[in-house]
Formats: C-alpha cells, structure tokens, sequence
C-alpha cells in the first residue's frame, strides 16, 4: 500500500500514537502490531540503537545496524528517535513525547526503568489518560518478579516447552522467541481493549511466562482432573489417549516431510488415500492413537515412494487435510504461487541498497488497511523533537 | 515439597473492557474459540452458535475419559468446556430457513460475526458479508480461513498443525541432530485466536470512522509474521537457517538439564541461560566446581560457545543432584537467567501463578470447579479475567430468543417444535 492510499484510508488505529521502549522482540511486536493496524509507532533508542539491531543475519556477515534481519522485520512502520533517556534532559524530552501519546509499550529490564524514572505509576501520575503497557518476563507483581528471564527459561517457566520433543530426550522449545513474541501480541490485544474502553490511563502489566502458558490449552484441565503431565510425544499431539484420533503428525516421505492428519469427521478416508483397508476397520478406528505405531507403517509404503506434493494433492482431493514440512527458502519459493496471488511478499528497500521480501500483512480489512513500510535508520526522527538549534544543543549535550 | 494444587475462583469484573459488544461465534476446532474466549473474557456478550445435534466430542480432548457422571457426556468434555468459557450456549439449525433467520435476526442486534470455517462454508449457508451487511451495516465480520478467502491453496483444509508445516515454523523447530517438530500442540491455533481477538477490537475502535467491515485473517499469514526473522535472514545471508534445539546461536551454557524428580516425576528437568560474562560468573558463584572455573575451554565466552558439548555435559552432572526450584532461586539469586522445566501439574502449584492467578478456577454446574488460564496482560481498571464456565449445552436459546430478540413464547415453541432452534441436543 502506498503513502498516498494510506492517508486515503487509514489503518483501524489510524491517529493512535504509540512509543516503544524495546530491548527484546516482545515490545516491538506489540509495536509492530499496532503500527500493522495503522497506530504512529515511535522507538526511543539508546545511542548505540536498540539491542534488536545487532542480531543477525546481516548481509555479507558484515556488522551492520540498519541491516540485521530482526530489525528489518519487526520495526518495520516504525519511527526512530535516538534519545538518552538515561538523562534528565533526555527523560524531559520523552515527558513531551508521553504528553502527546496514547501508549507506552516498554520492555526494559526493570532495573534500567528505575534510573529512568520509567515506573508505570510514576509514568500514570504525569499522564493519566497514556496506556502503559509493560512486558516483563514474570510480571510486575509476585514472588518471581524479580527473576530474571530469558526465551529458553520463561518458555520453560510458563509449562509449553515440557511438551515439545521425543520422550527419551530432554524436551525441545519451538525455534525463535514465540514466548516473546506472543508476550508481544497479548500485550497489543491488552492495548487495543484499553483505548476501546476508554476510561482514561491503565497499567497493562504483560507477563512472558503468562503467554506461555496460555498456550498450554488444555493442559490445565487433564493435569487438575487427573494429576498427571503428559508425555513428550515426539512429532505427534501430546496428552492425547489411545481412542483419539491419529495421525496429527510429522512423517518422512520420498524427499522430505509432510505433515499427515486425518479428517477428524471422516478418518477412514485415510484408507482410500494410502490404498490400505485396514486403515478403515472399526478396531483400528476405535482407537487410533493407541495404533500410531501401526497407521505410521501403512502410512510408509506411499509416503516413501512418493513426493511430497504429489502426496498432498492426493490428501486434498480427498479432504484429507495433509501439508506440506516447508524449509524457510520453499515458503519463500512458493511453488504454487498462494502468496503471490494474495500479494503477500512485500518488496521493501534493504538501506544498503537493493531490495527483500517481507512478510505482509497479518490480517485484511475491508475498509481499512494493513500497513507495512520500512524499517528506521537509527534517529532518522529527531527532527521532530524541536528546531534544528534545538538540536545542535542536545547532540552537543550527548542527549539526541 | 511442592504444595497441593489450587485454583482460586476468578472474582467476577464489574467493568470490562468490551461491555456492551455482543459477538455471534460460529467457530469450531481451537483458533476461533480462543479469539471468541478472549472477546468474552474482555466483556463481550459471546453467544456461541452450537449445531442442535452436535456437540461432538472435541477432537482436540486431552483426556479418554469425560469428568464426572456419565449423564450429558457432552457438558463434561475438558478441552470443549476449556475453550467455551466465558461464551453463553444457543442451538441453531443454519441449514433451515427459519434457524438461518433467526441468525440473520441476531446479526441486526449484535456487533461481531465470528468464523473460521472454511471459504466456501459461510457462502453455503447463504450467510455471506452481503447479506450480513445489508442486514446491519455496523456489522464486523471475521473470518479465520486456514489459507486465506482467496489463492489457489483457497479451498485446501487444514488443521492448526498443518499450517505450522507450511509456514516453515515446524522446519526450524526440533533438536540439531533430529527432523522437524511441531512447534507445540496447537500453536497456530493460539496464534491466530490471539490475532483474531486483536483485529476485531482494532476493527470495533474504528467502527465509528468507518463503520461495519471484513476482517479476514489467514492463519497462515497470522503465523508468517513469527517467523519473519528467518525469512528475511535467509535473503541476507544465502543461508537456510538451522534447527538449534534449546541452543543459543553465539552463547553457552544455554539448555535444559537434568534435575531430581518433583512430585516423583523423573522426568524433571532446569532451563538455564547464560548468554554474557556476568551471567556466566553468576554461574560458577553457585556451582562452585574449581576445575570448571580454570578450565581454559571456558574461559570466555567464544570458548564456552565451541566447547558447549563437554560443557553441557558437565553441567548436567552438577544438576542432576539438585531440586529445579531450589537450584533455579540460587541461580536467580546470582543473576541468572533460570527456571524448572513447568508442567501443568507444577503451574498449578506455583506460588506465581497463584500470586497472579496466571490460572485461575471456573465453577462449572456439571464438573465443578475446573482451571482456565487468563490472558497475559493485567488492566488495572478494566480487569477481564475469564466471566463464566462453559455453558451447558443450548442453555440460554430461550432466553436468547425471548429477551435479545422479543419473539413471542409462540414462536419460541414453534422454532423448538421445529428444530431450527433447540434447548437441548438432539438427535440428527
């Protein structure tokens, strides 16, 4: 979408106006949410730039700031202000910027908010109508707030990593940081309920283990009525008894993975896809998670000796919803042309010249638009905190 | 000694976020009825249209066995009643004109329709945007299709674990040495409900500027922005990215570790974290094991990162001895990022997750108290933990019927006596 039809029609948050405080990808996914629905996102960055810029991959493993892959991504749309706010003047300079916001996400460790004068009361007390939404690995009350956190070990605090994994191994997490981005999402969804509620300034307090173990579903219900954890299922569904239903998962085929499930309203048409009529015969069906051993080896013969698209157009046409394991580069690829039909991939300037593909919009709107953009060059936006002599002094000064 | 598990009942929220906002869920499987649970728990009236013959064992039950007595199975389903919560229960037959009109009815008096099934379904019951439009053009209609409402992967099904095969996420996701993985049970799925649940409030603040809308969410494209990282990362550097397991891609010791059992579970694990010098001298002040402090292959950070392997293993000697929690709080203690690997059964009885009511209880007619996580965020004034257990089947048709809509008892006992609508499962 260009500027032009921006302005024309403006995301469902268009006039919102969000500040970012972000060290990890939980703030500045919430910040790229809200910038997504068409909020006015600005990162308050340190002089070094924010930690997010120095992960990796860059291109030619050459260090680079305005380039690493997690920066490209997540702060797309985004403004960028480089400010001390370590600072008194610096933190005066953010006082303006709060005056004229509607919302602070910040995810600073809190030991660095205090210096700051950062705290989400203190921030209330001068702006009571700003939605403060902090992100913390523990939240801001209770006896582990003050335990530090990482991915691996709120993943770990909040119950999901236990269950991924092969049951005679230690457990395995998912790849990336999806407690922290999903941390990122609650606290926008916090966000957006808070400007619609409209009563004035709230604290959002958004707690990392909390998001994990949200995911965890239906975990609490078995574990309350039964006293009993789950077993580790390897690429199977986890905490599931013999008489569920089965396949839900991952299997070798002649050149590479597909995923395998039934159609849980018809599974014996399983016994069609794979051409075994066993795979429809009521003691089988009765209980096909106690015969996952058994369907795996009917399944095999098929798999091994077809490839994996040919598999899933077969699964298809038969209501069988199979997939495909696709590699990051396949997705990219995209050999069916699903996403370039939907205009998914956004072309996006890289800063060192040259282009990348992006992903595009999270959700559509009819009337409204998704909105993606570029990602800041570190303090491109300081022009908006005063007049150029302005400034000269703060540079001069060591605050902007 | 870990205590005894708790649920402490969610106190009720006199003003939450989304009162006022009634929301008409058609949802099944897991995405849409955690976008429809959240809408609720944030005050929406969420009237969950129910099939009069079917409220099918959920596929995704955790448990072989339903809770309680026998009698009415189908209001003791664990997982079902999990993702019903903080939803009212109302059985309509959309295949009959009269049950398709009494929706259509509802749609006049209501803000948000909620689906996710696929594209062609919402068409086959003649209940497309057009028709919900021209009947209340304040209408915000969402949709969860698996692939999109438009494509050549359009008409394809899938289940939430089949889309983290085609987004790359169980790709990436297992240990070095292994295949692919799941990245969790129903990953996608709590993704694209989380993602759902924030489109449709976005879509109701700028309803007054724009009025009623689609909202169409793809749950592919919702998991695509997870993992955008690896995807622009694999433009820039040439590179496939590669499963890593628990590892940190420069940093160690990084992983998880054994540990004495709790609650007799040998299956006992602690997740430690030392990603820079500090964390890593935190570290040692706790394992206090000379040889490793002067062991040269760990003297910085680049050298614990190579030697990982010997690291890692005697890490695990070292842990095996203690229990998760003590070690964890001596680790914290020292700066270091660490936790024991939770279960359900651990979550239960942790003092933070009662401290914050991270899971709180349900009082259900049928099964009794029963637990329900909340939400990850905290709004100090508008709080909006989940509102009620799951409804029992069909429970408010009536009063739906007599009180949003004003029909006459006549014609309540006609929609009953004809199956359009029911108060009760019935037999197809």
């Amino acid at each position: 979408m260009s500027e032009r039809d921006s302005e024309a029609a403006p995301g469902p948050l268009g006039g919102v106006r969000v500040v970012e405080l972000s060290e990890t990808p939980a703030a500045a996914y919430c910040g790229r949410l809200l910038a997504g629905l068409g909020a006015v996102v600005t990162m308050v960055e340190p002089a070094s730039g924010s930690a997010l810029r120095r992960r990796g991959p860059v291109r030619g493993d050459v260090p680079d700031i305005e380039g690493g892959a997690t920066h490209l991504h997540l702060n797309r749309g985004k403004r960028s202000l480089r400010l001390e706010i370590g600072s008194a003047a610096g933190r005066r300079l953010l006082d303006d910027l709060l005056a004229e916001s509607d919302v602070l996400v910040i995810d600073l460790e809190r030991g660095g908010w205090a210096g700051c004068g950062l705290q989400p009361d203190t921030i209330l007390e001068r702006h009571p109508i700003l939605q403060v939404a902090t992100i913390t690995p523990y939240g801001l009350d209770g006896p582990k707030s003050w335990w530090r956190g990482s991915e691996l070990t709120t993943y770990a605090a909040g119950g999901y990593l236990r269950i991924g994994g092969e049951p005679a191994r230690e457990p395995v997490k998912a790849w990336g940081e999806q407690g922290c981005l999903q941390a990122g999402l609650h606290a926008a969804l916090g966000v957006v309920s808070a400007l619609y509620a409209d009563c004035g300034g709230q604290r959002i307090d958004t707690a990392v283990y909390e998001a994990v173990a949200f995911l965890l579903g239906g975990g609490y219900q078995h574990a309350w009525f039964s006293d009993r954890e789950p077993v580790r299922n390897g690429a199977r569904l986890v905490g599931f008894g013999p008489g569920h239903l089965y396949p839900s998962t991952i299997r070798p085929c002649q050149d590479g993975w597909v995923h395998a499930h039934c159609n849980n309203r018809y599974p014996e048409a399983m016994a069609v896809l794979f051409d075994q009529p066993r795979l429809a015969e009521p003691d089988l069906l009765a209980a096909l998670m106690g015969h996952a051993d058994e369907v795996d080896e009917l399944m095999a013969p098929m798999l091994m000796s077809t490839p994996r698209r040919a598999v899933v157009r077969r699964a298809q046409e038969l209501r069988v919803p199979f997939t495909e394991v696709l590699a990051p580069s396949e997705v990219m690829a995209d050999a069916d042309g699903h996403h370039a039909s939907r205009t998914f991939w956004q072309r996006t300037p890289h800063p060192r010249g040259g282009d990348y593909l992006a992903p595009g919009p999270a959700v559509r709107f009819g009337q409204t638009v998704w909105s993606d953009g570029e990602a800041p060059q570190l303090g491109q936006d300081n022009a908006m905190l005063g007049s150029p002599r302005e400034l000269v002094r703060w540079r001069r000064a060591g605050v902007a | 000694m870990l205590p005894e598990p708790q649920l402490t009942p969610y106190a009720d929220s006199p003003h939450r976020p989304l009162q006022g906002v009634r929301v008409l869920d058609l949802t099944t499987a897991v995405a849409g009825p955690v976008a429809a649970l959240l809408l609720g728990a944030l005050g929406a009236e969420v009237l969950r249209i129910e099939t009069p013959w079917a409220r099918p064992r959920h596929p995704a039950s955790a448990l072989d066995r339903f809770i309680g007595a026998k009698d009415e199975p189908w209001n003791r389903e664990p997982r079902l009643n999990e993702l019903a919560n903080s939803k009212r229960s109302v059985a309509l037959n959309l295949t009959t004109e009269a049950g398709r009109e009494v929706f259509l009815d509802l749609v006049e008096r209501s803000d948000v329709v909620l689906e996710n099934f696929s594209p062609r379904v919402m068409g086959n019951f003649g209940l497309e945007w057009d028709v919900l439009s021209e009947r209340n053009p304040e209408i915000i209609y969402v949709a969860m299709p698996a692939f999109g409402k438009s494509g050549p992967w359009r008409d394809r099904i899938s289940y939430g674990p089949g889309i983290d095969a085609m987004s790359g996420l169980s790709w990436l996701t297992g240990y070095v040495d292994g295949g692919p993985l799941k990245p969790g049970n129903f990953y996608c799925d709590q993704n694209a409900g989380l993602t759902a649940a924030l489109s449709t409030v976005a879509a109701l603040l700028s309803r007054c500027r724009v009025g009623g809308q689609t909202v169409e969410l793809a749950m592919l494209e919702g998991e695509l922005q997870l993992i955008g990282e690896a995807m622009v990362g694999q433009q820039l550097s040439g590179r496939e990215p590669a499963r890593i397991g628990n590892e940190h891609s420069s940093a160690a010791p990084h992983g998880v570790y054994p540990t004495q059992p709790v609650l007799d579970d040998p299956d006992s694990w602690i997740a430690i974290a030392c990603r820079s010098d500090d964390e890593w001298d935190g570290l040692l002040s706790v394992w206090c094991d000379e040889a490793v402090g002067c062991d040269r292959r760990f003297s910085t950070g680049l050298r614990r990162w190579r030697h990982r392997a010997v690291l890692d293993q005697r890490l695990a000697e070292w842990t095996q001895r203690w229990d998760p929690l003590e070690l964890s709080d001596c680790l914290q203690q020292a700066g270091v990022p660490a936790s024991p690997v939770m279960g359900a059964r651990t979550l239960l009885r942790d003092e933070q997750v009662q401290a914050r009511q991270s899971v709180g209880g349900l009082g259900h007619p049928q099964v009794g108290l029963s637990p329900a996580p909340q939400a990850a965020f905290r709004l100090s004034r508008t709080p909006a933990p989940p509102k009620n257990a799951a409804p029992l089947f069909a429970v408010d048709t009536v009063p739906v019927l007599r009180e949003i809509l004003g029909y006459s008892e006549e014609r309540v006992a006609e929609l009953l006596a004809s199956g359009a609508a029911s108060d009760r499962l019935r037999e197809r």
